[in-house]
């Protein structure tokens, strides 16, 4: 594989063009171009991909795509640009296993096959916005579901009554109290050793995330660190410094993206190439030992839309045929917590990415954007699906999510609010509230069980 | 060709993006035509049918950008007649639009402004990373309607309030409709921060948009 110091020369002696024009000169005539040399059709008439060749078709895009287009960087307005073979190369010798944890709550992720009896690895957790007086015993309860395998913890952004700004010092005290939550949080659970692989959420500069990961606030290099790019295909040298400092620590970087559909790379078709060509730039400029995608619908601002599930069912596949990486997604709901609408999306979401060959985590409630706004009772759910619809086939699963989508699809434009943590959760006994656990134990597991012969036992 | 043939394809060179046709067409024509007219009834037709295929799902980002590139190149040619004239196009309103300081993601920001420009707004993109004095000295420069400002990170979200503190500080809030938006943004932080609207989609952007200019140019 091309060496990580061959790369940053790369991004200081590369192409250079302005960010407009990369967007419009060569992202879009690019995916344009291989959308209809490699033939690739959205099939509405299915949400999980069956066709194992378009799969295979949507992989040989993206490598075709990427070797034109490369990662963008913006500090330098030069393009890191990579030969097929490089590509090839590369996937050939990227991680197919990423170890997190330590002592008995280690484990490994690795790539799976679409239709794979293999049980797909359950990642819980929220890395989204809590406050602090919910924020460590959130992660307690997380660190408690005994089936998940690794956690996300929350971001932390304020500091008592400030709060916390990008590339402030505030920032750099956000993410080291958060590290320090997330490790207690799991020591307090009795899981000392378990990997927490969102880091570090709650710092959007690399100096922060680099400082807040320092080893004494709790961070250990069999954790995970997620190093984003942007929208589509770009990064910086913030990005690529957290890069330098983790790779160079041997610990774990995630490659994340959260592609849109609707937006540079246009509908499902390009968002199925786009997701795939992440993780080529994942394993080349992100140097990444796993990888999770999180596409959203550009309108409706949340995955369990039809045409993203499919797009990224058609891209779970073109990565596990012919990567195998280690690979899970995280999907958004539109309904809030604690409604039943939730509910119906999440399961379509899971037995989306279970059958296609992905790990899970949580689906988020409420577009992600309600603070305090996840609760473990989605967590539990996550792993009660995971392991109860292990070996599910992509047939089997289209059967049950087309019998889903109906039950919240015309909602999807006015879904409920529903209830932040403080309403529906008691932290104290870690326990649902009466009203949400009537709603989930004796409505949506018995429906579920009812109407689509998936059985949830309570671990 | 005729008056309304001409138009038409227009309207449908700005639609498909293709700058050459629409660039041909509007060369042929500078001369004899009302530039008034070839903005009025088939550049800005194009682009608000462009616009109106995005609201309704039928086409993606892609296509509106090429429309809106297309459009512009077309007004490079048109707007020496159009001063020549003295004439002046009708604006929706005019925005200043950026995404704030430490923040770098552009997407979301670049969708609703290429959905308003398609909706005939004057819009002044400030890119990313932009520090709230500047976002406010660009309004008064430009004379706006909107401040729209972008984030997609929690932690840059806090920047959005600057911008409006500062407008405060300067006597200037009640002046500016101010608009926030990005992945964290939600109504409750845009009402915790004094901003006036905020949604999830660019549709539902320049729907507000929309309302507030037309709400203020009524109660001037």
């Amino acid at each position: 594989m091309v060496n990580f110091i061959d790369v940053l020369d790369r991004a200081a002696t590369g192409p250079m063009m302005t960010q407009k024009d990369f967007d419009i000169k060569v992202f879009i005539p690019a995916m344009r171009r291989v959308i209809k040399k490699f033939d690739i059709k959205w099939n509405k008439g299915e949400v999980v991909n069956t066709d194992d060749s378009l799969a295979d078709r949507v992989f040989e895009a993206a490598v075709d795509f990427y070797s034109e287009v490369g990662t963008y960087i913006t500090d330098t307005q030069r393009i890191i640009k990579f030969t097929k073979r490089e590509i090839l190369e590369a996937v050939e010798e990227a991680p197919k296993e990423a170890y997190f944890g330590e002592g008995p709550d280690r484990c490994v992720m690795k790539g799976r096959l679409p239709d794979s009896d293999e049980l797909a690895h359950c990642h819980v957790g929220s890395g989204t916005n809590t406050t602090e007086e919910v924020a460590l015993r959130l992660v307690e309860a997380y660190a408690r579901i005994n089936k998940a395998k690794t956690i996300s913890i929350p971001i932390i952004n304020t500091l008592g009554h400030i709060r916390t700004a990008a590339g402030a010092p505030t920032e750099i005290f956000g993410g080291i109290r958060a590290m320090q939550y997330g490790r207690e949080g799991c020591r307090r659970a009795g899981r000392p050793g378990l990997g927490i692989i969102n880091h570090v959420s709650s710092c959007a500069s690399g100096v922060s995330s680099i400082a807040a990961s320092a080893p004494q606030f709790g961070a250990r290099p069999s954790d995970g660190w997620l190093v984003a790019p942007f929208a589509e295909l770009k990064t910086d040298y913030s990005s690529l410094n957290q890069t330098a400092y983790l790779s160079a620590w041997g610990a774990n970087i995630g490659q994340e993206a959260g592609p849109i559909l609707g937006g540079y790379a246009g509908g499902p078709e390009g968002l199925s190439i786009v997701n795939t060509a992440y993780s080529l730039h994942g394993i080349l400029v992100m140097r990444a030992t796993y990888h999770v995608i999180y596409p959203i619908h550009m309108t409706y601002v949340c995955s369990s839309v039809p045409d993203v599930l499919w797009a990224t069912s058609l891209s779970t596949q073109a990565i596990a045929r012919n990567m195998r990486v280690p690979y899970y997604s995280l999907l958004y709901a539109a309904a809030g917590a604690a409604t039943k609408m939730y509910f119906y999306e999440a399961l379509a979401c899971l037995l989306m990415l279970i059958a296609s060959g992905a790990g899970i985590e949580d689906p988020h409630p409420g577009k992600a954007k309600i603070t305090n706004g996840c609760t473990p009772v989605d967590m539990e759910f996550t792993c009660q699906v995971g392991h109860a619809c292990r070996g599910l086939t992509r047939k089997e699963a289209n059967r049950t999510i087309d019998k889903i989508i109906p039950k919240y699809i015309n909602r999807i434009t006015n879904p409920p609010h529903g209830e932040t943590i403080e309403e529906c959760y008691n932290l104290d006994y870690f326990k649902p509230k009466p009203h949400f656990e009537k709603l989930y134990y004796e409505e949506v597991v018995k429906e579920i069980k009812t109407d689509f012969g998936i059985e949830l036992y309570k671990y | 060709m005729g008056k309304d043939e001409v138009f038409k394809k227009i309207l449908e060179a700005v639609v498909n993006g293709d700058s050459d046709t629409l660039l041909g067409i509007i060369r042929d024509i500078i001369d004899d035509k009302d530039p008034i007219e070839i903005i009025q009834k088939g550049m800005m037709p194009g682009l608000k049918r462009i616009g109106d295929m995005f609201g309704a799902g039928d086409v993606y980002l892609p296509e509106m950008l090429m429309a809106a590139e297309a459009f512009q190149e077309a007004l490079k040619i048109v707007e020496p007649k159009l001063i020549e004239s003295g004439k002046k196009i009708e604006k929706t309103g005019v925005v200043v639009f950026g995404t704030v300081q430490t923040d770098i993601h552009e997407i979301g920001k670049n969708i609703v402004i290429t959905l308003m420009k398609t909706h005939g707004f004057e819009i002044h993109d400030l890119g990313a990373n932009v520090l709230p004095t500047a976002f406010v000295d660009s309004a008064e420069a430009v004379n706006a309607d909107i401040i729209a400002m972008s984030s997609l990170m929690t932690t840059t979200m806090t920047y959005q309030k600057d911008v409006i503190d500062y407008l405060k500080q300067k006597g200037l809030r009640d002046k500016y409709i101010v608009l926030v938006g990005g992945g964290p943004v939600n109504t409750e932080w845009a009402q915790r921060i004094g901003a006036d609207g905020t949604s999830d989609s660019a549709v539902g952007a320049v729907e507000i948009a929309k309302r507030l200019i037309a709400s203020k140019k009524g109660g001037k």
